[in-house]
């Protein structure tokens, strides 16, 4: 009796967990289908020089991606991470240009600052003065477009140190800098949001803001770091873009908000708050990234490429509502 | 509890804008992709059909490439989602087609560092050459290192990069387009003493810079014209359109003439021109169909048409030249065409 009993439980546990593994797993999956069936057309595809670029430009894109799952794990968005990419490029670009003779440091730090000032400029709108995370960021985003403009009446700043150049340019052995920034910057992220107290938390108030108050978290402290850390990620892809397009230029990050929160929904992380992944956000980069380089390689075009991304952000979250429902 | 499934609500709105905005985009994208690409199939259909006729004017006009077979060429344009790239793209699919050329565009989405990352992908796809129609000219400076890097010739068309290394480049003198259109319309108005505003391309892009170069360079010889204003509409219609009416309020009919420097922003700020119920005289550079039926019904006095399919059968020619080592001209420059009332019909169903 009670042997069929634990046999029906252990079934039904076993039918969870098919639904769940979709659930968990099913954005990898498709990444590797999307993986297999591009090398098969195209076995250049997975060849080392275009492995390097694939990984170099998803460890760009994808930091905007990584500030932007704590945001949304904490109910919030932050429109504004492109645009901040945009001007912290430009203002850092300013400060490495090779006449001004500054040391690569001064320029990185600058470039870090403008990405500090508006996370904090957006936790601070939106933590204590109840401005929503959709109309603050959306403000401050216009700011940083205005304020990038306006350092040089939109003309580009070309002939940037050499040594500041390497920062988005360069290799370590065979890996790109770039990539060994991210993976710094994951380590970090990922001990702060699995091995802390600061990770739990920011998980508590997007699961529910009042029960995580009641329960003598400061919500609004959460909150106001979340955007800091957004913005200072943000700051520091537009300083790796820029030292690899060798100057500063207006259109760097235009629209990249759109495809960070794709990046970010792909990966199973709940616009909702409170329930999501890192690792998911790296699969995420990982399907956005294979699919712009792979479908160019592959010569589809352009339009298509439009339609297919559409499908596939709308087709991963819809597998992820359906399967955890 | 309610909050929670207002939030639910919320992020499917939020997705569902979003998905929409991306298919919205796309199937726009694609009717506007879709016409010029039957049509060049129909094109192809005939060249096959008569291909020895084909063959002989192409050679006469050297618009056959010797030595292209078997080659595999990649482009990236700095956007596909205009007319005038998509022209150029159209074309240079047509060119391989003719040359057994395995031909690859790339759509850089006005972004330099995309285009880096294209030219990229295309050295890593094993290209023999690369054609560059670059974003900017500074930022895809390093789409030409890359590919120098790389060993692999880099042919710049239409906008110019700043790098001494850039293979060769085939475009057009903005300048000369600039001083041609601020002639005619000096012409057009038979006077040296009349007010103009001037609509700009976006600010820094080399078409503007040489462009309002050339416009100023004749400008310098008349000093009773006077620009009452100026500003960018950064080459879109709606921009131009609400630009001219700004203007239009401001100095009303003191204005005697527009002289846009490309065709949508002339077309934009004529529509707001025609709102107010005036005739003041428009004109543009490109020569894109809008222009050609615009110049026909009078709406634009003329439009200085820019030659996209002379520009990239000039660059894949000199790239095939490259790969092949023979001689070629480091700068090949394809002239603007004026179309006016006279000659409109020849431009007509062009493309």
């Amino acid at each position: 009796m009670s042997g069929a009993n634990k046999q029906k439980a252990a079934v039904r546990q076993r039918k969870m967990t098919k639904k769940q593994f979709i659930a968990t797993y099913g954005s990898l999956i498709g990444l590797i289908a999307l993986i297999i069936i591009i090398t098969v057309i195209r076995p250049r595809f997975l060849g080392g020089a275009n492995i390097r670029n694939v990984l170099r430009n998803a460890s760009i894109n994808g930091l905007l991606a990584v500030g932007m799952t704590f945001v949304v794990l904490t109910g919030g968005i932050d429109l504004s991470v492109g645009a901040i990419m945009g001007c912290a490029g430009m203002y850092s670009a300013y400060f490495a240009q090779a006449v001004l003779g500054y040391p690569v440091i001064v320029a990185v730090l600058i470039g870090l600052a403008v990405g500090l000032a508006f996370g904090l400029f957006n936790g601070f709108c939106i933590a204590y003065l109840r401005v929503p995370a959709f109309v603050g960021t959306l403000g401050a985003m216009s700011v940083a477009d205005g304020l990038k403009f306006l350092l040089t009446d939109a003309k580009p700043i070309p002939n940037l140190n050499e040594e500041f150049e390497f920062i988005g340019g360069g290799s370590i052995g065979p890996i790109p800098v770039p990539c060994i920034i991210m993976v710094i910057v994951l380590i970090i992220c990922f001990v702060l949001l699995y091995k802390t107290r600061y990770g739990r938390y920011v998980f508590a108030v997007g699961g529910n803001q009042n029960a995580a108050h009641v329960s003598g978290i400061n919500t609004k402290k959460i909150i106001f770091s979340v955007y800091i850390l957004a913005g200072v990620l943000s700051a520091l892809a537009g300083i790796i873009m820029t030292a690899r397009v060798t100057s500063g230029v207006t259109s760097t990050g235009d629209g990249y908000e759109t495809d960070a929160i794709a990046m970010v929904v792909i990966g199973g992380t709940s616009l909702a708050g409170g329930k999501g992944r890192l690792w998911g956000t790296i699969v995420g980069i990982m399907i956005m990234q294979v699919l712009s380089t792979g479908l160019d390689m592959l010569g589809v075009n352009t339009y298509y490429q439009m339609l297919v991304k559409g499908f596939v952000v709308i087709g991963a979250v819809m597998l992820d509502s359906l399967s955890s429902d | 509890m309610k909050k929670k499934s207002m939030m639910k609500v919320f992020a499917v709105l939020m997705t569902a804008a979003m998905a929409f905005g991306l298919t919205a985009c796309g199937s726009d994208g694609g009717n506007e992709g879709s016409e010029p690409s039957s049509e060049a199939s129909t094109t192809e259909q005939s060249t096959a059909q008569d291909s020895t006729a084909e063959d002989s004017t192409a050679e006469e006009s050297g618009g056959g490439t010797a030595g292209a077979e078997g080659l595999k060429i990649g482009a990236t344009y700095y956007t596909l989602q205009t007319e005038f790239c998509m022209r150029m793209d159209n074309e240079a699919k047509k060119w391989a087609k003719e040359n057994g050329v395995e031909y690859t565009s790339y759509d850089g989405n006005n972004d330099a560092s995309k285009q880096l990352e294209q030219v990229e992908t295309m050295i890593a796809d094993g290209v023999d050459a690369i054609i560059l129609n670059p974003q900017d000219a500074d930022a895809c400076s390093a789409c030409v290192d890359a590919a120098v890097e790389a060993g692999i010739p880099i042919v710049g068309v239409n906008t110019m990069v700043n790098n001494d290394q850039l293979t060769a480049y085939v475009g057009s003198e903005d300048v000369s387009a600039g001083e041609e259109i601020m002639q005619y319309m000096i012409d057009y108005m038979d006077s040296d003493a009349f007010n103009i505003v001037v609509i700009e391309g976006p600010m820094g892009q080399s078409a503007q810079l040489q462009r309002y170069e050339g416009i100023t360079n004749v400008l310098a010889d008349y000093p009773d014209i006077e620009i009452l204003a100026i500003d960018t509409a950064n080459w879109s219609r709606s921009e131009a359109m609400t630009l001219m009416e700004t203007w239009l309020t401001t100095y009303g009919e003191e204005i005697d003439a527009v002289v846009s420097e490309n065709d949508e922003m002339a077309l934009g700020a004529r529509e707001a021109i025609k709102a107010q119920g005036l005739d003041i005289p428009c004109i543009g550079i490109d020569g894109i169909t809008d222009a050609v039926a615009a110049v026909e019904s009078g709406d634009m006095i003329a439009s200085d048409f820019q030659n996209a399919e002379g520009q990239i059968r000039g660059a894949l020619d000199t790239a095939v030249k490259c790969v092949n080592g023979e001689d070629y001209e480091k700068e090949v420059w394809i002239p603007f065409e004026m179309i006016t009332p006279d000659n409109y019909a020849d431009y007509q169903g062009r493309y």
